[in-house]
C-alpha cells in the first residue's frame, strides 16, 4: 500500500508549492501515481482529497479566473497547513510536554503525543528547570471526548438518557457549550433543549452513548453567561453554618469564608446544589450546626425527623 | 521488546500521516539515529526505513533528483535536504488541540499560586491552542491533587524512604499524622492512591492522593512482620424508604424501587451511620441493631438542637 501514502505525499507537495490554483487535468497530468483510465484517475483524485481532509488538510477550491467559467482549482495554503503557535519559548515546550503526560494510559494519549511530536519538530529545546516533576492525571474511563467537544465547536445537539435524582430515566437534547473535568468526575453544560435553559450534567449518569444531531439554525451561547465560571460556584446564595474545630475538612474545602467562634467554627459555603450541600451536611452528623439559609434548615430538619421515626 | 509493538500493520492513511510529520521533525533533528526516529514515531526500525524509502521518493512534479527529497539514512544516521514545502509541522488537529488544552488546565490546577510565570505562560498557550480547535474557553479540567505532595511521594518510593504525611480519614473525619512507607501509585475510578506500609495502622494501606495534605521526607524503620490484626467486615441490611440517584451512587446499588431490600458490608462502622444519615431518611438500616438505635439516638438529639 505504499504507492498509495506516496501518491498522497505527492499530491500534498504538488498543491503546497504551488501559488496558483492548479486544475485537476493539470494534477493528473504531472502528479506521479495516477495511472489507470480516465475515470480511474478521477476516482482516485476525489477519494485522495477526501482523505486529505480527513488527516485535516485543508483543501483550498478556487478558479483562476473568476469571468470566465474555468475549471475548477485546487490549492492547500502554507500558513493554514503548518502549526502557528506565534512565538513559541523553551518553557512553554516544556510546560505542553507536561501538559501531554497527563493523558497517560487515557484516550487522548495518542493525540496527546502526536501533538508534542509536531511540537518538537519546532526545534526548540527544551528548559526543564524549576518545573514541577509531575502533573495530575486525567482519567476519561472510555468516555468520547472529540464527539463531545467536536459538538460544542459547531454547535451541535447530543442527545442522551440521563438518570435523575429520582431515579428515573430522562432523554434530554441538549447543545453542549462546556466540557469540564473536576473532583473525579466529568461534566457536561449545555442549553436543554426542552427549557431553554442552561443546565450541568454529570457524565457518569449518562446511559449509554450520545447520538449527534445537527444543531439549531441560529445558536446564540446564552447571554451573560461565564463560561470560565460555568462549573464554579458563583452566583448563589451561602449557607452559614457552624463546623466543630478540627472537624469537617469536607466542607471546610466548599467554604469562602470562615471565622472562629470558641470551640466552632463559622463557615460560608455557596449552594450549588441544595440537595448534596444537605446530604453533606448530614453526613458530618454533630459536628456541623446549620444556621441558614431557612430551606436548607427545613431540609436537615425534615430528615432527621425522618430518620429519627423509621429508626426508632 | 513487548513493548514498542511496530504500528505497521496502520491505515495508508495513518502511514501518510506520519510521513507528513516525519519531514518537519527530521529537518530539526539532523543526524538523529534510526533507532531513535523509529521510537519516537513508535515503529519498528524496519518499518521506519521503509517509510525513508518511501519519502525519498517523493517530492515535486517532475521528480528529477532536483525535485526529490534527499533523504539519508544508510549510515543508520538520518539526514534531509530539499525538503522545504514539508519542512514546517502541520497544524495539530481538533483531537490533539483538545488533549492539550484540557491537560494544560489540569496542570495548572496543580501548582500553587505562587508560580505567577508558569501560570501566565500555560493561560497564553491554551489560550493560542483553543482558538487553533475553535473552542474558547469551552473547557477546563482541575485536580484537588497537589504536585508538592505527588513528588514527595514519587521521590519516597524511586529512593524507597519513609514519608510522613498528614491524612484525611473521611469515615472518621479527622487529619492524623502518620509514617509511611510508599510502595507505588495506583490509579483506579478517577482517583490516584498510594499504596504504602503504615506505621500507625501496621499494616498496608491505600491513601487516596487529594486526602493527603501535606508530606515530608522521613526515617523510617523496616515495616513490622508481625501479622496485623485485620478488621473485621460489617454486614449490614437496608430497606429503600425512596428511591434516589444519590442512594444508588452511594452503596453502588443501581436498580432500586420503594421497599427494596439489600446486604452491603463495610469495614467501618462510621462508613455505615455517616451513610445513613446522609441519605436523609430515603433508606432504613435494618441491621446491625446495634447501630440502628445509635442512629436513632443521634438523629433524636440533632434534632433537638434545631428545636431549642
Amino acid at each position: 500500500m505504499s504507492r498509495k501514502s506516496e501518491r498522497l505525499i505527492n499530491l500534498t507537495i504538488a498543491l503546497l508549492a504551488t501559488k496558483r490554483f492548479i486544475t485537476k487535468s493539470e494534477i493528473l497530468k504531472t502528479v506521479e501515481g495516477y495511472e489507470g483510465s480516465s475515470e480511474s484517475k478521477d476516482r482516485m483524485f476525489e477519494r485522495d482529497k477526501d482523505d486529505l481532509r480527513s488527516l485535516g488538510i485543508e483543501i483550498e477550491v478556487g478558479t483562476f479566473d473568476p469571468l470566465f467559467n474555468d475549471e475548477a482549482g485546487y490549492r492547500i495554503k502554507q500558513e493554514r497547513y503548518q502549526l502557528d503557535l506565534g512565538d513559541v519559548t523553551p518553557l512553554e515546550i516544556s510546560l505542553l510536554s507536561l501538559a501531554a503526560q497527563a493523558w497517560q494510559g487515557a484516550s487522548l494519549d495518542d493525540a496527546a503525543q502526536r501533538a508534542l511530536v509536531k511540537l518538537s519538530s519546532l526545534g526548540i529545546a527544551i528548559d526543564e528547570a524549576n518545573l514541577p516533576h509531575s502533573v495530575p492525571f486525567l482519567s476519561d474511563e472510555g468516555l468520547d471526548i472529540p464527539k463531545i467537544t467536536r459538538a460544542i465547536a459547531e454547535h451541535q445537539i447530543l442527545e442522551f438518557t440521563y438518570r435523575n435524582y429520582d431515579l428515573s430515566l430522562e432523554s434530554r437534547r441538549v447543545v453542549p457549550i462546556g466540557l469540564s473535568a473536576r473532583s473525579g468526575y466529568w461534566y457536561l453544560a449545555g442549553v436543554d433543549q426542552s427549557i431553554e435553559q442552561v443546565r450541568t450534567f454529570r457524565l457518569d449518569r449518562v446511559i449509554g452513548t450520545f447520538t449527534v444531531k445537527k444543531g439549531p439554525k441560529k445558536f446564540e451561547t446564552p447571554e451573560n453567561l461565564d463560561l470560565e465560571n460555568l462549573f464554579e460556584r458563583v452566583k448563589n446564595i451561602n449557607a452559614v453554618i457552624d463546623v466543630r474545630r478540627g472537624k469537617g475538612t469536607s466542607l471546610r474545602a466548599l467554604a469562602t469564608s470562615m471565622k472562629s467562634i470558641g470551640e466552632w467554627d463559622q463557615v460560608e459555603i455557596p449552594i450549588i446544589d441544595i440537595k448534596s450541600l444537605s446530604a453533606l451536611i448530614l453526613w458530618h452528623g454533630d459536628d456541623v450546626y446549620v444556621h441558614s439559609p431557612m430551606e436548607l434548615r427545613q431540609i436537615i430538619i425534615s430528615s432527621l425527623k425522618e430518620i429519627s421515626v423509621t429508626h426508632g | 521488546m513487548v513493548k514498542n509493538i511496530p504500528k505497521s500493520a496502520a491505515t495508508p492513511l495513518e502511514r501518510t500521516s506520519r510521513l507528513l510529520d516525519l519531514v518537519p521533525y527530521i529537518s530539526t533533528h539532523q543526524g538523529i539515529s534510526l533507532v531513535d526516529l523509529a521510537k519516537v514515531f513508535e515503529v519498528s526500525t524496519n518499518q521506519m526505513i521503509n517509510d525513508l524509502t518511501t519519502l525519498w521518493m517523493c517530492g515535486l512534479p517532475g521528480y528529477t533528483p532536483l525535485e526529490l527529497m534527499d533523504l539519508d539514512f544508510e549510515s543508520g544516521f538520518v539526514t534531509i535536504r530539499n525538503a522545504t514545502t514539508l519542512a514546517r509541522p502541520r497544524s495539530i488537529t481538533h483531537e490533539e488541540g483538545v488533549a492539550l488544552v484540557l491537560g494544560l488546565d489540569v496542570l495548572r490546577s496543580g501548582i500553587s499560586a505562587e508560580r505567577t510565570d508558569l501560570i501566565e505562560a500555560i493561560t497564553s498557550l491554551s489560550e493560542r491552542i483553543a482558538r487553533l480547535v475553535n473552542l474558547p474557553l469551552a473547557l477546563s479540567a482541575s485536580s484537588d491533587i497537589n504536585l508538592e505532595v505527588t513528588t514527595l511521594v514519587k521521590e519516597a518510593i524511586s529512593h524507597r524512604s519513609g514519608l510522613q504525611i498528614s491524612y484525611h480519614s473521611l469515615y472518621k473525619d479527622e487529619i492524623s499524622e502518620r509514617a509511611v512507607l510508599p510502595l507505588e501509585m495506583l490509579e483506579s475510578q478517577g482517583y490516584s492512591y498510594l499504596h504504602a506500609y503504615c506505621f500507625t495502622a501496621l499494616d498496608f494501606r491505600h491513601f487516596r492522593i487529594d486526602r493527603i495534605k501535606s508530606a515530608k521526607s522521613a526515617n523510617v524503620e523496616k515495616p513490622s512482620t508481625t501479622p496485623p490484626i485485620s478488621p473485621e467486615k460489617i454486614v449490614f441490611a437496608v430497606k429503600v424508604v425512596r428511591p434516589t440517584r444519590d442512594v444508588a451512587e452511594r452503596f453502588q446499588e443501581p436498580n432500586l424501587e420503594a421497599g427494596t431490600v439489600f446486604k452491603s458490608s463495610s469495614f467501618s462502622q462510621h462508613w455505615i451511620s455517616r451513610s445513613v444519615l446522609a441519605s436523609g431518611g430515603a433508606i432504613e438500616l435494618l441491621t446491625p441493631a446495634e447501630i440502628r438505635s445509635e442512629l436513632a439516638k443521634n438523629a433524636t438529639m440533632l434534632l433537638s438542637r434545631y428545636e431549642e
